[in-house]
């Protein structure tokens, strides 16, 4: 460890103790529930000192004695400005007030200062959401989607519908960390990707990172999702809901114990499958999926709080009696936030969090279960130290359990045997600190270290392969094959498999151009230790996850960014432009024809390779009036490739460079919500993306009667551009100002001129002509839809 | 089609729970076309009870994809020979890309060596004659499957145990273009009686099974590197328009070029022993 005190000492050499100074703290939250506000700038007028509130609302300013102003500014909430005079240590609770107004005329009177603060932070490459943005953007059949929303923001995409997921500047799906209340999400779709697990009202706010990931994340590559749900209204009952075409919502939140606590309590659920009786084609098929949100927290003390929080969903499929599937995500966190001073915040968490399907097949008589499930414990510091540095620092422990698969038969005739795929253990520990210094008026770094540790736990068995070799190029063929199995190593509970340990240095600098232009520049390594398999065009629940071992090293990713950023016309416009370097080591990939599906043996079916990115991505939004919005495009290109190495020969796709599933050239959204009056909402956005590469035939051969496909080199051809317009209408009738109920009715329309986007092209001989044809599948075409949401 | 694999066919299936949102329609989309290679249709099956002296080898060659004509080869010389013994069979040029003979002697557990002289270049292949089980019974329902009012059918074998086995099997139903094809390893259940069933496929709805209907049915035991070329061909050509599939990748066989590894051949070199039934559906009670 000697490099944290190295970087400790570096840190508090420049601190400067010359002048007496005094400390301000509290949290900040939101005058009509008591929700903490995360994310609002706190600073002292007229000074560059200020800082922003925590994901718990807390935030702590040190400077020299004085009177000074302060002020607290967020965007849709009202400023306020209070006298403080510091002669010394404060603590101040301040409540922010929702500014109704906001979208009206721009009335904002923002000092130069509040900007600084935000475009002075070396952070780059992230988007801040609000619960309530998200809900403005139009969804595929009134849906509001999380999910759905940050694949209009620049660097962020997906497959299309039905696919579970998003990518961020060319990374996989395994390689987002989604956290809803810290707890990590490993699959984040219902309905096979049609719907995200995040109910919108049990939301409060959604940060995405984009590859510059802050030291206290690990083990992703390309991005932090961290979801925050509510904590629920402390000051009075609040009921919300909603009535749509595909599902229903209720969310209730209250005070406890004298308004010391409070609690949330969210669920959603689908009823599309009492329509589908009544079709002929679907009467026999039943889908549906529900989850669950709670949130509590209770404050025992000024300095002591402590919060529980917990998701539950599922999602339920019967398909013609044949295929009975459900699966989902169930988490749980228990938090304890302590201030041990002014200048000293910190949260311990108890996480637990499972994935599992289960899937019964009864005309093959069997059940197939998986799942993976960790436990996860964390202790966060945040130090103030003085108005020049802030510093993050603390430790987490995760131990993984993996169950890949269990197949059972079902009935006594069954004519399956029993098959147990190697249970996994592991182990992720993680050291970081993270610091953020304002070095001078207009320069900031952020110095960021964490360290991982990963050991692959024994208690299961490890094949061993004839010359090392799970996977042997065939010369005479000229294909990759399995290698001979020559035994096993059986390793006990108590050893180890095999251990990996990452430095992984995070560096930000920021410079302030002028008062409201800034440039940027950060580099970050990171490494990851799980993978979900998946060689299918869209990445599906049923994939499985995987730990680095003895034949799967670690993903190690460097990325290099640079950014400038613009602010207009007091705030009410910005611009940003990032551009990124990415490269990816250790990323496998399949050989052809590879079997992952109950195999036990997955290194006799991949290859390790290399991975690269790099993009150029530009935003432009307008945060005030009656027209809000944002434009964003992205010019990107993601490739990969996979030598033959111990294997020998040439690796994949002859060892050359090739696209990767989720490589988009171009990249193009915009989004605009117009407020037209107090009754009535408008909201549209657009989008435009390079087709998703494909593998397409370059011919056919008769074989056996039949035509076979001659494919062409790995994703070398592209799907046709997906493209689509969505508008919706939210019509907020008149209400006596008493009526404590409050509705509102929301229109849309999904895919407006009825594009039949590709989700994929397939190809094959029609079964009744002979004759090759190409198939094109496509998901939603134009869906009209009215949801009615209420609040009491 | 809902038929037994050993490999679960889960992806099919995800495929199938999709459906209820999605749509597929024929497009017209302009593919690449690469150069023409020798395809070798080399198929050398033992009916049980027969002699198995007759034989034909097709090549051909490989065509751009949208094409409906056929490419046959003729002028190649095809030899096939028993490594085993040492005996030569050589094969006529038929002038229609068929290459026939009538003299073969197929022999359990020997191995065969093929040779195709085509254009100067020469292309081999190797492969062992394995015996293959017998179909033990079929039984006919209405029940299973996906159609509780259609005539289906189940054929039952008895998976030798203490040794790995691999099979083939096709069910071809009256005037039908295509039969069902099912590969399967006994990794999952050997040393059980193994149970297949049939039923007519969706693509083919308007042609329900009658009573009197036949469907021709072949188990045939195959080699484990036949078992995973077929399992790949047959993945790939069901799992049209259905975006949780494996990726789709060339199909190389087992005929290679030894002079000139990047002129491979398409197609297969087989030799198998295969159980032959014809069933006739009857009146279900």
């Amino acid at each position: 460890m000697n490099y944290f005190s190295l970087l400790f000492f570096i840190l508090l050499s420049s601190v400067t103790f010359a002048q007496e100074e005094y400390t301000l703290r509290g949290t900040i939250s939101d005058l009509a529930n008591g929700e903490s506000v995360f994310g609002t700038t706190v600073y002292l007028k007229g000074t560059t000192i200020g800082t922003t509130t925590n994901e718990y609302g807390f935030y702590s300013i040190t400077a020299p004695k004085g009177e000074y102003t302060l002020v607290i500014s967020y965007l849709g909430y009202k400023e306020i400005q209070k006298q403080i005079s510091l002669t010394q240590d404060i603590k101040l609770n301040i409540e922010v007030e929702e500014d109704l107004n906001t979208l009206d005329e721009v009335v904002i009177t923002a000092t130069d200062d509040s900007k600084k603060i935000n475009i002075r932070k070396p952070q780059m490459g992230v988007t801040t959401l609000k619960a309530s943005t998200i809900k403005l953007t139009p969804a595929v059949l009134g849906e509001v989607d999380l999910i759905k929303t940050i694949q209009l923001l620049p660097g962020v995409s997906n497959n299309g519908e039905g696919s579970a997921g998003f990518n961020v500047r060319g990374g996989a799906v395994d390689q987002n960390l989604v956290l809803l209340d810290e707890a990590i999400i490993y699959n984040t779709s219902h309905f096979f990707g049609l719907f995200s697990v995040f109910n919108n009202d049990a939301i409060k706010s959604v940060k995405l990172y984009k590859g510059d990931i802050p030291a206290k994340f690990g083990g992703r590559t390309a991005s932090v999702l961290d979801v925050r749900q509510k904590d629920g209204n402390n000051k009075n009952l609040e009921i919300n809901g909603g009535i749509g075409l595909i599902s229903s919502r209720l969310s209730v939140e209250a005070p406890l114990l004298k308004k010391k606590g409070s609690f949330l309590l969210a669920g959603r659920t689908t009823y599309a499958q009492y329509f589908m009786s009544f079709t002929d084609e679907l009467q026999n098929d039943k889908i549906s999926f529900y989850d669950l949100n709670l949130k509590t927290n209770y404050e025992i003390n000024e300095n002591n709080k402590i919060y529980l929080s917990s998701y539950f969903g599922r999602d339920v499929f019967n398909i013609s009696n044949l295929f009975n599937s459900n699966y989902g995500n169930i988490s749980a966190n228990l938090r304890w936030n302590h201030i041990f001073n002014d200048k000293l915040f910190s949260n311990l968490s108890l996480i637990y969090s499972k994935y599992d399907y289960q899937i019964v097949l009864d005309f093959v008589e069997l059940d197939w279960i998986s799942d993976i499930t960790n436990y996860n414990i964390k202790y966060d510091f945040g130090y103030y130290a003085s108005d020049k540095i802030k510093i993050d620092f603390g430790v987490s422990g995760i131990s993984y359990s993996l169950n890949p698969g269990e197949i059972t038969p079902n009935s006594e005739t069954s004519p399956i045997n029993p098959l147990i795929l190697d249970k996994k253990r592991a182990f992720e520990g993680g050291a970081y600190i993270d610091a953020e210094h304002k070095i001078t008026d207009k320069l900031t770094a952020r110095y960021g270290l964490r360290y991982s540790a990963f050991s692959r736990l024994g208690g299961q068995a490890i094949t061993n392969y004839a010359n090392n070799q799970p996977v042997v190029y065939n010369q005479y063929l000229g294909i990759y094959q399995e290698g001979e199995a020559i035994g096993e190593t059986v390793y006990s509970k108590s050893e180890t498999i095999k251990q990996f340990g990452n430095f992984e240095p995070r560096f930000g600098l920021s410079y302030l151009l002028t008062d409201d232009s800034s440039v940027k520049g950060s580099y970050t390594r990171t490494a990851q230790y799980l993978h979900l398999l998946s060689n299918t065009a869209s990445v599906s629940p049923l994939d499985v996850w995987t730990t680095s071992g003895t034949y799967i090293k670690p993903q190690l990713s460097n990325q290099y960014a640079l950014g400038f950023y613009k602010k207009f016309n007091n705030n009410a416009y910005s611009f940003e432009a990032e551009t990124y370097y990415k490269t990816t080591e250790n990323r496998i990939d399949y050989i052809d024809g590879a079997d992952l599906i109950g195999n036990n043996y997955i290194e006799t079916q991949i290859l390790n390779g290399e991975a690269r990115a790099y993009g150029l991505e530009l935003m432009f939004r307008k945060n005030k009036g009656r027209l809000t919005g944002w434009v964003s495009y992205t010019l990107a290109k993601s490739e990969q490739r996979s030598f033959g190495g111990n294997a020998g020969g040439p690796g994949i796709n002859n060892g050359n460079w090739y696209n990767t599933p989720y490589d988009r050239t171009h990249d193009i959204s915009v989004t605009g919500i117009y407020k037209f009056t107090d009754k009535w909402t408008f909201s549209a956005n657009a989008i435009y993306q390079t087709g998703r590469p494909v593998t397409y035939p370059t011919g056919q051969f008769e074989y056996e009667g039949i035509s076979v496909i001659i494919y062409d080199d790995r994703n070398a051809n592209r799907l046709p551009a997906y493209h689509r317009i969505d508008v919706s209408a939210t019509y907020k009738p008149n209400r006596k100002p008493n009526n404590r109920l409050k509705g509102e009715w929301v229109f849309s329309v999904y895919n407006l001129y009825n594009r039949r986007n590709a989700a994929s092209i397939t190809f094959n001989q029609n079964y009744n002509t002979g004759a090759n044809e190409a198939l094109r599948t496509s998901i939603f075409g134009i869906i009209p839809s009215v949801t009615y949401n209420f609040k009491f | 089609m809902k038929i037994v694999t050993n490999k679960i066919k889960i992806a099919a299936i995800i495929g199938l729970s999709i459906i209820a949102f999605s749509c597929t329609d024929v497009v017209d989309i302009t593919v690449p076309t690469e150069a023409s290679r020798l395809v070798i249709g080399a198929s050398l099956d033992w009916e049980k009870g027969s002699s198995g002296n007759n034989q034909t080898i097709k090549l051909s060659l490989s065509t751009p994809f949208y094409d409906t004509t056929p490419n046959p080869v003729t002028g190649a010389s095809v030899k096939v020979e028993n490594a085993t013994n040492g005996d030569v069979f050589i094969f006529e040029d038929q002038q229609d890309g068929n290459y026939t003979i009538s003299n073969f002697v197929p022999i359990i557990n020997n191995s065969y060596n093929l040779e195709v002289i085509y254009n100067n270049e020469t292309y081999i292949a190797q492969e062992t004659l394995s015996p293959v089980t017998e179909i033990t019974k079929i039984e006919q329902s209405l029940l299973g499957g996906s159609d509780e009012e259609e005539l289906d059918l189940t054929i039952y074998f008895d998976d030798p145990a203490d040794e790995t086995n691999f099979y083939y099997i096709t069910f071809l139903e009256g005037s039908d273009l295509f039969p069902t094809r099912v590969v399967l390893s006994d990794e999952f259940f050997n040393g059980n009686e193994v149970s297949i069933f049939y039923e007519e496929t969706e693509a083919d709805e308007e042609d329900e099974i009658l009573p009197g209907d036949t469907v021709d049915i072949y188990l045939y035991s195959i080699s484990e590197e036949y078992y995973n070329f077929t399992h790949r061909l047959i993945e790939q050509s069901d799992n049209a328009a259905n975006p949780f599939a494996t990726i789709p990748t060339r199909l190389k066989g087992n005929c290679i070029n030894p002079e000139n590894p990047d002129n491979y051949a398409f197609g297969y070199f087989r030799v198998t022993e295969t159980d032959y039934r014809l069933y006739t559906f009857e009146e279900q009670e």
